[in-house]
């Protein structure tokens, strides 16, 4: 490539960098070194903002909630992850073979992605209400249940799991399928059929062509998936914060809520920076794993 | 030659006069320029969006033609109004004056070099402003000796019921005490075969914790702190009557839902739905909200001045007051829109328009707010209101309806799960203390 070339190429992703840049990186640099300054707004005017060390760290891992919140952001990620790969293959299986009707069903399929978390939020909390929920008035209907199911509300746990826990994790699952299903049908379509065709010939069930001839060619979207899920999941909270604010008991509360609330509704944007570094450093651990793993198929 | 002497007079003349009228044009240009003033005005919008922003054409015109300021009027969404008030106070872009709020917690943050202004000197404008407005409406417009500004509405909560529920379970007339809404409470609420209950008989507020234990403490004859607001004042009788009455409605008498401070539980819905027959404390803009969006319900439902307590019967009192900001130069400016505004014909006006409670005694005595029974209802608690501000910028963190504020957990943890009363009590007030002592550190 000639130098003029060479010059064209970094001018035209200039833009991007700088905005990535300006956006992204800088405030990510910011949001931490408020992590290891004093940055309360009431007391700013008169103290401003002191270097702290690890006091942030240090406060946020001795308060409880943040230790029950970092254990529900584990387990809320690791439900909805798996929930949205297992759901994806079964679905994007379905989307995939040859039927009257495909076309309409992948629409329906792609209509929760349409939904805005937000929106989706708003929907499912009508839909989970105790007292109005229509889920509970067919199931009632049906003669399956006898009493309200408290969806959001019910504060009774079975060691780590409980019903609003699991209410958030499958309004999460539901939103976020379409775009398990739409990346997993890409890459089921690009499986070449000759693959099949040998296993058929070698007299394979479906289950076992299944096992050895997709699975495996899945596997690099499957890992791509699961890496930009698992970051998704650490930082998710419109669904938690709209849905249940955290409660009940702080049951359903993700590091995110938490990293809002300090800073907006205790004014700690030092606390709330320290928060949201542990979701960097935690999400950054994945992304370097992956990459790694990356890296070494490449070598 | 006397022609031509009398021409060039004429042409002397007529060029005298010409600079005379260009000097007088320019004089009058340079009065104009100094009465033409620009001021920048925020507000956030309140009832109907298009009527409230005719409302303030109106307004801006009549204030332009009386006194030759152009105001500028932008409407800031609530959905991002705290965030913009915070980076005010902060030191953000600040317009120079508005339609505020939380005024201590943004005084705190702001430091004095930022955020609300004090009005102190300018409170001569407004000669009789104690007997003009409400008094619980006056205390959210002051802090730390110092006056900030005009409260124009009332967020005051008076009890709301369901009169055909009332009247199906045989009762003539709203709980007027304590005891009263139990038994009634007994009444009203309703379970299917299998235990469900159908009908909660009383919800004692909307879902906002603290916001719901305030008008019982009140009424049980507790303050949060002291009126410097350096001391927390809660480990007192008052609290361990007002948690009680309110965990007993939850696990004693079972007539309030143990639902009530959940995010998903929709006061609103479940009042017009008939799914709760009575909530203690409900603000009052969703009167205007029942009667315009509700038509099936009118005659259904009514306002009440809130039960009589242990001590008195105080309403939850909040608002919004008109202010002047930090490093406005056009505070005087300011001061006269503010003046305009706050005249009996505009708050008259303004009320009607957005359909809230006017701090203003004579907005409230007119015949808008007194052609319905839970209009006047809404005056009369007026006379009962307590602020529910206090006296420290860390208060807005206190009553924060999340769990880790102080207020929340107390409540949370005695009334809904249940925990012991006291020792609760003890652990709030020295996180109570540790929070004003932040709030003060100077």
């Amino acid at each position: 490539m000639t130098r003029q070339k060479y010059l064209f190429c970094y001018l035209m992703v200039a833009p991007a960098i700088l905005i990535t840049l300006a956006l992204g990186v800088y405030p990510m640099i910011y949001s931490l070194w408020m992590s290891f300054v004093e940055y309360d707004l009431l007391r700013i005017q008169q103290f401003g903002t002191p270097f702290v060390g690890l006091e942030n760290y240090a406060a946020v891992f001795a308060d409880p909630r943040f230790l029950q919140t970092l254990s529900s952001t584990i387990i809320f990620t690791a439900l909805s992850v798996t929930g949205v790969l297992a759901f994806g293959l079964i679905l994007s299986q379905l989307l995939n073979a040859s039927y009257r009707g495909r076309t309409a069903m992948r629409m329906l399929v792609c209509v929760p992605w349409f939904v805005p978390p937000a929106v989706a939020s708003a929907i499912w909390m009508w839909l989970l209400n105790t007292e109005r929920s229509p889920i509970t008035q067919m199931l009632q209907g049906m003669g399956l249940i006898d009493g309200n199911i408290r969806y959001l509300t019910d504060p009774t746990t079975w060691g780590p799991f409980s019903i609003p826990m699991l209410s958030i994790v499958a309004v999460r699952v539901w939103n976020g399928l379409p775009f398990a299903v739409i990346f997993l049908l890409a890459a089921l379509q690009s499986i070449p059929r000759s693959l099949y065709e040998a296993a058929e010939v070698d007299g394979a069930s479906m289950l076992q062509k299944f096992w050895y001839v997709t699975l495996p060619m899945l596997r690099p979207m499957l890992a791509i998936l699961a890496t930009l899920l698992i970051i998704g999941g650490f930082g998710s909270f419109e669904i938690n914060y709209i849905m249940t604010g955290g409660g009940p008991q702080n049951l359903t509360n993700v590091m995110a809520v938490y990293s809002y609330q300090q800073a907006y509704s205790f004014f700690r944007f030092d606390l709330a920076s320290t928060a949201s570094g542990v979701i960097l450093i935690l999400t950054g651990f994945i992304s370097v794993f992956y990459l790694r793993s990356q890296f070494k198929k490449v070598a | 030659m006397e022609f031509a002497l009398n021409a060039t007079a004429r042409r002397k003349a007529l060029r005298g006069a010409m600079a005379g009228l260009s000097v007088a044009a320019l004089m009058s240009a340079n009065v104009l320029g100094a009465n033409a003033q620009d001021i920048t005005f925020w507000a956030q919008p309140q009832g109907d969006l298009l009527a409230y922003q005719d409302l303030f054409d109106n307004l801006t015109s009549q204030f332009r033609d009386q006194t030759g300021i152009n105001v500028s009027v932008e409407v800031i969404n609530w959905s991002v109004a705290f965030n913009t008030w915070l980076t005010v106070a902060q030191g953000g872009a600040a317009p120079d004056c508005a339609d505020m709020y939380w005024l201590h917690a943004f005084v705190g943050i702001g430091g004095g070099k930022y955020g609300p202004r004090p009005l102190t000197d300018y409170l001569d404008q407004w000669p009789t402003l104690d007997q003009d407005f409400y008094e619980g409406a006056l205390t959210d417009v002051r802090f730390n000796n110092e006056f900030y500004g005009i409260p124009w509405r009332v967020d005051i909560r008076p009890l709301i019921y369901r009169t055909d529920l009332l009247a199906e379970a045989g009762i003539d007339h709203p709980p007027q005490t304590w005891d009263e809404i139990v038994e009634d409470g007994l009444k009203l609420t309703q379970r299917d075969a299998n235990g469900n209950v159908s009908r909660w008989g009383f919800a004692p507020g909307t879902n906002n914790a603290a916001q719901v234990m305030l008008p019982y403490y009140w009424q049980a004859g507790g303050q949060i702190m002291s009126d410097d607001g350096k001391t927390a004042t809660i480990d007192n009788e008052a609290m361990r009557t007002a948690l009680k009455f309110l965990q007993d409605l939850v696990h004693v008498h079972k007539i309030a839902s143990p639902e009530m401070f959940e995010s998903s539980n929709d006061a609103v819905a479940n009042f017009t739905g008939g799914q709760v027959a009575m909530i203690g404390s409900m603000g009052s803009g969703i009167g205007e909200q029942l009667a315009r969006d509700y038509p099936e319900m009118e005659g259904k439902w009514d306002f009440a001045i809130n039960p009589e307590g242990p001590e008195n019967r105080d309403s939850y009192s909040g608002g919004g007051y008109w202010g002047v900001l930090q490093g406005s130069q056009n505070v005087e400016a300011c001061v006269e829109w503010i003046k305009f505004l706050s005249t009996p014909e505009n708050m008259q006006v303004i009320s009607e328009t957005t359909g809230t409670a006017s701090p203003r005694r004579a907005v409230m005595e007119s015949p808008y707010w007194t052609d319905a029974d839970w209009k006047k209802q809404v005056a009369e608690t007026l006379n009962y209101g307590h602020t529910s501000q206090h006296p420290t910028s860390v208060w807005t963190a206190l009553a924060s309806p999340e769990p880790g504020a102080v207020l929340y957990d107390l409540v949370y943890n005695t009334v809904i799960i249940g925990n012991d009363i006291d020792a609760e009590i003890v652990q709030a007030q020295t996180r109570l203390q540790a929070e004003l002592d932040r709030a003060n550190a100077r």
